[in-house]
């Protein structure tokens, strides 16, 4: 199957899930009444399920998933390492604080929220998730290599872990339970303006993706080479970590932390046979992890699970698979997996 | 692109630190020059500083009248290309995908003629589907060098590029190396490798870095000759 095909396969697929999404539900409506619905006629109340959540509930899976694997590929390029994701900068543990200081901690935000249109959660989840950025950039230049960054990402992790813990020692039940609710993550909490978001950062970053894929290709071969054919370093470290760090910030400010989705998309993708040039590899990452989200979020819809455990019953066995060598990643053999 | 004249200009490095400048030194387009020293002489220093990626203590590099360090990396790598000791590992680009991106990143047109083309200048138009990653590490050192020669417009710098390869290796990238010498491209070849410079017979200058308590560092016009080289690295001179 040519890289073509099978990237129309999951296009058939991204559509399929998407309507049956669409057309069923817990409301148990019947297909005219949404047909008519979503043609903008017939009742109110059908008319506020198709538009106010069921769409923006599939739309979002779809751009986050898409979000999500895009910045897993460039996290796992970068980085050289096929176990990284859009969660080693730390940027998610960071915007997970944020949520922890709001939820438990009674952070106010209201006076920004009312003011900005989004629910203090959220704005409590992109304040943090920024704020690891910012300090990212600010100490990126006494970094000797990629490794340290890999340690700080997970260093970040270990300090909010701790600030999260001391928080939820300390708050009442009914707060935790919202944070916990938060931490299983759902498409469901975003509208159209978060979908908008996300699909603006999403077009930037695929844009930014075809336009630098050769570079990208060359660093697989290894900084000293990609250096001597014309890659930029700094540059391409600002601007790769920069476009991961901001896909993954905001798809868990609205979503929650997604595990796995992101670092089990490229591999996947991989398993299929495309691999190697990033301007083969971009439309199918994007592809493949918007199809894996609105089929998440049809199993979460339809067994009542919740997102993270759905993905990470997926995503579990993909890395053990992964780390064993063998398994559907026919190519990626003996050395664990080329990128 | 026109071919260009490296000079060295009272360059001293910023590795060893006891200093094995300062070099003063042209290379002619097309000339070749072989770098030699003893583990931590400076050899990587050197070729680095040459390729611009370090800055030098003092002095300059400039390549057809202009300062390495102060080219953008896009238009260095028109200029000059590099080969590393050890071929790049866990890469799923195919040696197809690889020179491709060489005539890419020299400002040469890359169409798959183009590409196939090159791989069958080099003797490896066999290898056009293969992953790099699966290559033998004496047969991808010919895929890399293949890579930089498609690459550079003036230049080619080897930071001993058959360090880690067997006795077939060896003698089959130093072969190659000796064809893409006739092409007309200067080269800068740091290694120890005496033996097979020799017997490849084209090197015509070298340079041997030695610190001043050494004896300073020693710049030879003439053939290659290994027994000499090995009595100057050793101090028996």
């Amino acid at each position: 199957m040519s890289v073509r095909q099978s990237q129309m396969v999951l296009v058939l697929l991204m559509v399929a899930f998407f309507a049956s999404g669409l057309f069923s539900g817990p409301a148990q409506l019947d297909w005219s009444a949404e047909w008519a619905a979503l043609m903008g006629r017939g009742d109110a109340t059908t008319q506020t399920i198709m538009w106010r959540l069921r769409l923006p509930r599939l739309m979002m899976a779809a751009f986050s998933g898409a979000a999500l694997g895009l910045s897993g590929l460039l996290m796992q390029t970068y980085f050289r390492n096929p176990l990284a994701g859009p969660s080693v900068l730390g940027v998610s543990s960071g915007a997970t604080l944020g949520v922890a200081m709001v939820a438990l901690g009674g952070a106010s935000l209201g006076w920004a929220s009312r003011n900005m249109g989004m629910g203090s959660q959220v704005l409590g989840a992109l304040l943090g998730g920024g704020a690891v950025m910012v300090l990212l950039g600010l100490v990126m230049g006494r970094f000797r290599s990629r490794t340290a960054l890999l340690i700080f990402g997970l260093m970040v992790g270990y300090l909010t872990g701790a600030l999260v813990t001391v928080l939820q020692a300390g708050a009442d039940a009914g707060a935790l339970q919202a944070f916990v609710h938060w931490g299983m993550g759902s498409f469901a909490n975003g509208g159209w303006s978060s979908c908008v978001f996300i699909l603006v950062a999403l077009s930037g970053s695929i844009v930014w993706t075809a336009r630098t894929c050769s570079q990208l290709d060359m660093w697989t071969m290894g900084s000293l080479t990609a250096r001597t054919m014309g890659v930029d370093e700094r540059k391409l470290t600002w601007s790769a970590l920069g476009t991961a760090g901001v896909l993954a910030g905001l798809v868990t400010a609205w979503c929650g932390p997604i595990a796995f989705l992101g670092l089990a998309t490229p591999h996947l993708v991989r398993a299929t046979g495309i691999s190697g040039r990033h301007s083969k590899m971009l439309w199918s990452v994007v592809l493949t992890g918007g199809a894996l989200a609105l089929f998440a979020d049809g199993v979460v819809r339809w067994a009542g699970v919740p997102l993270n455990a759905v993905l990470s019953l997926v995503g579990a066995p993909v890395v053990l698979l992964l780390i064993m060598g063998r398994g559907p990643f026919g190519s990626a053999g003996k050395t664990g997996a080329r990128l | 692109m026109s071919e260009a004249q490296l000079v060295m200009r009272d360059l001293e490095l910023v590795y060893p630190t006891a200093g094995v400048g300062p070099l003063n030194l042209e290379l002619s387009p097309g000339g070749n020059l072989v770098i030699l020293g003893r583990n931590g002489a400076g050899k990587s220093t050197l070729l680095r500083s040459l390729a611009g990626l370090l800055t030098p203590r003092s002095g300059q590099v400039s390549l057809g009248g202009h300062e390495v360090g102060a080219m953008s990396p896009g238009r260095r790598a028109e200029h000059m290309a590099f080969v590393a000791s050890t071929p790049p590992r866990g890469s799923a680009l195919t040696v197809g995908d690889v020179v491709g991106l060489a005539l890419e990143a020299g400002s040469k047109s890359a169409g798959p003629s183009d590409v196939a083309a090159a791989l069958e200048m080099a003797d490896i138009a066999d290898w056009i589907d293969v992953q790099l990653d699966t290559l033998s590490d004496g047969m991808a050192q010919r895929v890399m060098m293949a890579r930089a020669f498609n690459q550079a417009g003036s230049m080619v710098l080897l930071d001993e590029p058959t360090a880690f390869l067997d006795v077939v290796g060896r003698r089959e990238v130093m072969h190659d190396l000796g064809k893409w010498c006739a092409s007309g491209k200067s080269v800068v070849l740091a290694t120890h490798d005496l033996e097979a410079v020799e017997q490849a017979g084209w090197a015509n200058r070298w340079l041997v870095l030695r610190t001043p308590e050494q004896g300073g560092s020693l710049l030879l016009d003439e053939a290659f000759n290994a027994q000499k080289a090995r009595s100057i690295l050793t101090g028996e001179a």
